[in-house]
């Protein structure tokens, strides 16, 4: 973990098997956090390479846990299994359906709480940061004695909808959040200056420029709902996405399609977040708005 | 004095949608939790009534003890091991990548695009006993009696992987904050390059190290995907206990007083942490 | 940032106030219902209507029929199925269920498919249907003799098996040729090696079996010292862990060589892998079935019972059981499948006679407080 020194001094050409060694040793030690970070690298995408190679898999049984040979049916057919296919099609309605409703009232909240000063401030941003402090299982065991003491008729789409909003609402408050801090405000003074309303001047400058802010915690909330298992698997009733149909077909044998739907929302989400950056730098070059911000600011929708 | 008024109006308008959710949605649900927690079940109904029955926390304590101490073990491991492995990913994406810088930030968020679910899955086929990695590791030593699937180093190495990218993010945002002119300057003043690590690096990317930490230890302490999917019959976790009393022993007040007295400990844990590390990594910028 | 001043703080008690009231509203409406509520216990018998039409959802384990069945009964009837396999667990089925079956609804569904314990348990709970055997003369006919009269439903009015099987050891033969009983299974030479089924009506009778305990008249003591061994074996490493179906992986990756298993499983394995190997344990085995029944609140049971119905004709049992390999509760498949399918016809993993499972038992009932204490300990192994 050292920093590389400028210089290298030169060999001496007399021991020159040993200066090999030295040289190499050197080498070594210069790189030495180049090489750590390559390895880390690479231990992050050996899942993400056994999962596409395993969608190319030809199992002869059940189960598709060793390779046996290859074969692109699977890809040629992703969508014949109907159980899969169902619970997938529930879980982009839902993950739709709540990052809508979370993206709106997330960035309703972070205007509220960088536009305004109010009583009860503190409280608010206690509320909006304790979900995230809170354990999933915590979240979804504490939903699910709401549910059952309410005695809610039917766990199901209603209730995954309101716990996946739940938990995706902070997070979208803490992107926009992030995004509107670094506002320039002159710009609106500037078009109420010029005789805009309040309205109007939302509408046409600060909604835009803050949109690529909504954007990013719009794929945050997107990306955690289609991925949540525990809090759904507590709060699901007989409703089935595509996690949960994961867990249940763990116990009988993966079908191979599971690997091929997850390769399709890899290329999906690596799509979108392209397009994200896209849209954030024509956004940027447009308005040319604090032109050092990091255009990487959007791609991480994971920082949080 | 008007205007003031209704801007104040306009930020109560705002803020409810998203206040009255999380209220109702979050803050309600836990009172409800901790009644039940404190319920009797009316034997042979189902059915439960409010009785202050504290030895509900007392029996659940006694009976998954192991377990509540065993999850802070193994998301402790894992959190240290994140920090270890995904410092120099950090320090190399913010001042050696160069070009490279968003192609490795592409890798670390990538796994976040496969479900969790089938990662870990894919882990297990990575881990299994007769798989070249697990052969490999035998082969140099590291995996005595060629077993590591169903072992508590399959789960810590699972809970490791699946929230590395949080150790990595904040950790890359906070190095790359940094000024590397005051690196430069170190080094004129003859600082060697370690000590400009641990003298200058370190300190500024502390902020980065506390988010990290809080973000890799709270779900590590409460998952239970990796123990489900990594771990053996001795390697359960308190997630596990809590889910199996919940969904399939409809044991509710004892899930119920395991789930609290599992927030309260990481409420505290995680308030003393910041107490020592400081507190504006968790909160954001501009709260508190 | 913060200002206080007059408006802003009542605006923001009009806030509280608002959510307080909102606040109890909910918790008024906590009252009286879900499960603080009383207790309501409710009886139903099925109406059959003139002819079975319209929708029937049912509920199955997942890999448990056929892909033929469903789209004939549909032809034949008319009827359009909604066929789930969403159970996979009887517990957890039952316990996502259960909020709606207390209050007389059943999920839209009309048939569940459950083990002997769990349908037992919902008759007790008032969860199930009286059957109309008027509209079930298949089953009357077909239904094999010894499961006519099982103790938790002795006219079987409320339940109609779906498939039976047998508990007991699938190996792997190059491994762990010398597995036979289930003691061999506590053998240090297979530790760390070997899973057992987190089904407690199964393992710990096994366990009892091995330690020679009649587990028809088995006591608390003889379940709780069963347990205690298990625990042992699972804290020593000597079983890796505990699984339901997915013992299946662990076999084929070599992650365990010997395991407790299930004989249809045991079938489809070794098509796959020639090594692999049901063992009938020396000490016997565990008998147990699933039973169909018709939750409270199902729509369309006259659709539910043309189902049950027709899954008991012998030809269409025939292809079930070719294809799930369980133990049938329909007598007449044995001749169908001797003539189709030979090395399936003569299997005695899907038509055991009576000496193959001559020592073996049901899979017993546990009740009141000893099951609440044997459970919670046997769960207390499980999350080690």
């Amino acid at each position: 973990m050292s920093a590389t020194p400028a210089t290298a001094t030169p060999g001496r050409g007399s021991l020159s098997a040993e200066t090999g060694v030295a040289r190499a040793w050197r080498w070594l030690r210069e790189h030495a956090v180049n090489i750590v970070a390559v390895l880390v690298v690479v231990y992050l995408l050996i899942p993400i390479v056994v999962i596409f190679v395993f969608s190319f898999n030809n199992p002869a049984g059940r189960y598709n846990f060793t390779w046996v040979g290859f074969t692109l049916s699977h890809w040629s057919h992703p969508f014949s299994n109907t159980e899969l296919t169902n619970a997938l099609l529930m879980s982009l309605k839902l993950a739709l359906l709540a990052t809508v409703i979370s993206t709106i009232i997330g960035t309703m909240m972070a205007l509220a709480l960088v536009r305004h000063s109010f009583f009860g401030r503190r409280v608010t941003n206690f509320l909006i940061v304790i979900p995230m402090a809170t354990p999933e299982v915590v979240m979804g065991a504490s939903l699910l004695s709401f549910f059952l003491i309410l005695g809610t008729p039917a766990l199901g789409f209603e209730t995954l909808l309101i716990a996946h909003v739940m938990f995706c609402i902070s997070f979208v408050v803490v992107v926009v959040r992030s995004r509107l801090i670094g506002f320039d405000r002159s710009l609106e003074e500037a078009a109420k200056d010029l005789g805009a309303d309040a309205f109007t001047t939302f509408r046409l400058v600060t909604f835009p420029l803050i949109l690529p802010g909504i954007f990013g915690g719009a794929m945050l909330a997107f990306a955690l709902s289609i991925d949540d298992f525990v809090i759904s698997n507590f709060n699901a009733g007989s409703t089935v996405t595509f996690p949960l149909y994961i867990f249940g077909a763990a116990q009988r044998g993966i079908p191979v399609e599971v690997y091929v739907v997850a390769m399709i929302l890899f290329f999906g989400t690596v799509l979108a977040m392209g397009f994200a950056t896209l849209q954030q730098r024509r956004a940027e070059r447009m308005t040319a708005i604090r032109p050092e911000q990091e255009e990487s600011d959007i791609a991480l929708p994971g920082i949080a | 004095m008007a205007a003031a008024i209704r801007r104040r109006s306009v930020a109560y308008f705002l803020l409810f949608p998203g206040a009255f959710w999380l209220i109702v949605f979050f803050v309600i649900p836990l009172y409800f939790m901790a009644k039940l927690s404190l319920d009797t079940e009316i034997p042979g109904t189902l059915h439960y009534h409010f009785t202050w029955h504290w030895d509900n926390y007392k029996e659940a304590l006694e009976l998954y003890d192991t377990q509540f101490v065993r999850s802070f073990i193994y998301a402790g491991i894992a959190t240290f091991l994140c920090l270890v492995i995904a410092y120099p990913l950090a320090y190399v994406i913010a001042f050696k990548a160069g070009r490279w810088r968003n192609l490795m930030l592409f890798a670390v968020v990538a796994p976040f695009f496969t479900t969790y679910l089938v990662r870990t899955l894919a882990w297990k086929t990575i881990l299994a006993d007769e798989s070249p990695v697990t052969e490999f590791l035998h082969a140099i030593g590291l995996a005595p009696n060629s077993h590591i699937l169903y072992t508590a180093v399959a789960v810590i190495a699972g809970i490791t992987y699946n929230f590395l990218p949080f150790m990595v993010l904040p950790l890359y945002a906070s190095l790359e904050r940094i000024d590397v002119r005051v690196l430069e300057a170190s080094k004129d003043l003859y600082a060697s390059a370690s000590s400009t690590f641990w003298k200058v690096t370190l300190p500024l990317s502390l902020p980065g190290v506390v988010a990290g930490t809080l973000l890799t230890f709270i779900p590590a302490v409460g998952d239970y995907i990796n123990a489900e999917f990594l771990g053996g019959a001795n390697n359960r976790m308190i997630g596990n206990v809590i889910q199996s009393l919940y969904l399939t022993q409809s044991n509710y007040s004892s899930a119920a007083a395991l789930s609290f007295v599992l927030m309260a400990v990481i409420m505290v844990v995680v308030f003393v942490y910041i107490r020592f590390a400081g507190s504006e990594a968790l909160m954001g910028q501009e709260a508190v | 940032m913060r200002t206080t001043g007059k408006p802003g703080r009542s605006a923001a008690l009009k806030l509280a106030v608002a959510l307080a009231a909102l606040a109890a509203t909910v918790v008024l409406a906590a009252c009286g219902s879900g499960i603080e509520g009383p207790v309501e216990a409710t009886a139903a018998k099925v109406e059959l209507e003139k002819k079975a039409s319209g929708e029937l959802v049912i509920s199955n384990w997942p890999l448990y029929i056929d892909k033929k069945t469903v789209p004939n009964f549909e032809k034949a009837t008319g009827i359009s199925v909604a066929y789930h396999e969403d159970i996979n667990s009887n517990e957890e089925f039952f316990n996502k269920m259960q909020p709606l079956l207390s209050s007389g609804e059943s999920g839209g569904r009309s048939i569940f498919v459950l083990a002997d314990y769990m349908v037992a348990k919902m008759m007790k709970l008032g969860y199930v249907q009286e059957l109309d055997k008027s509209a079930l003369p298949e089953v009357e006919a077909n239904l094999s003799k010894s499961l006519r009269h099982p103790p938790f439903d002795p006219e079987r009015s409320y339940t109609v098996p779906w498939q039976s099987g047998m508990t007991g050891l699938i190996v792997n033969k190059e491994k762990a040729p010398n597995v036979h009983s289930i003691c061999d299974l506590f053998n240090p030479k297979y530790k760390g090696k070997v899973d057992f089924l987190n089904e407690v009506r199964e393992t710990v009778p096994l366990v009892m079996k091995c330690e020679g305990v009649n587990t028809e008249k088995a006591t608390e003591a003889d379940w709780l010292k069963a347990i205690e061994k298990i625990g042992e074996a699972a804290s020593s490493g000597q079983i890796s862990r505990f699984t339901g179906n997915d013992y299946a992986q662990d076999l084929t990756n070599g992650n365990a060589i010997a395991v407790m298993g299930w004989s249809g499983d045991a079938v489809q394995l070794q098509i796959d892998n020639p090594n692999l190997e049901w063992r009938m344990p020396t000490e016997g085995c565990m008998l147990w079935s699933e039973d169909m029944v018709i939750p409270i609140g199902a729509p369309n049971p006259t659709a539910a019972e043309a189902f049950m119905n027709y899954v008991y004709k012998p030809e269409v049992q025939a292809n079930i059981t070719e294809y799930v390999n369980y133990v049938s509760p329909v007598e007449g498949v044995q001749e169908i499948l001797v003539k189709r399918e030979p090395a399936l016809g003569k299997n005695h993993l899907i038509f055991p006679s009576a000496s193959f499972t001559k020592n073996c038992s049901p899979t017993p009932t546990l009740e009141g407080k000893e099951e609440k204490n044997v459970i919670k300990a046997f769960d207390e192994v499980l999350n080690g």
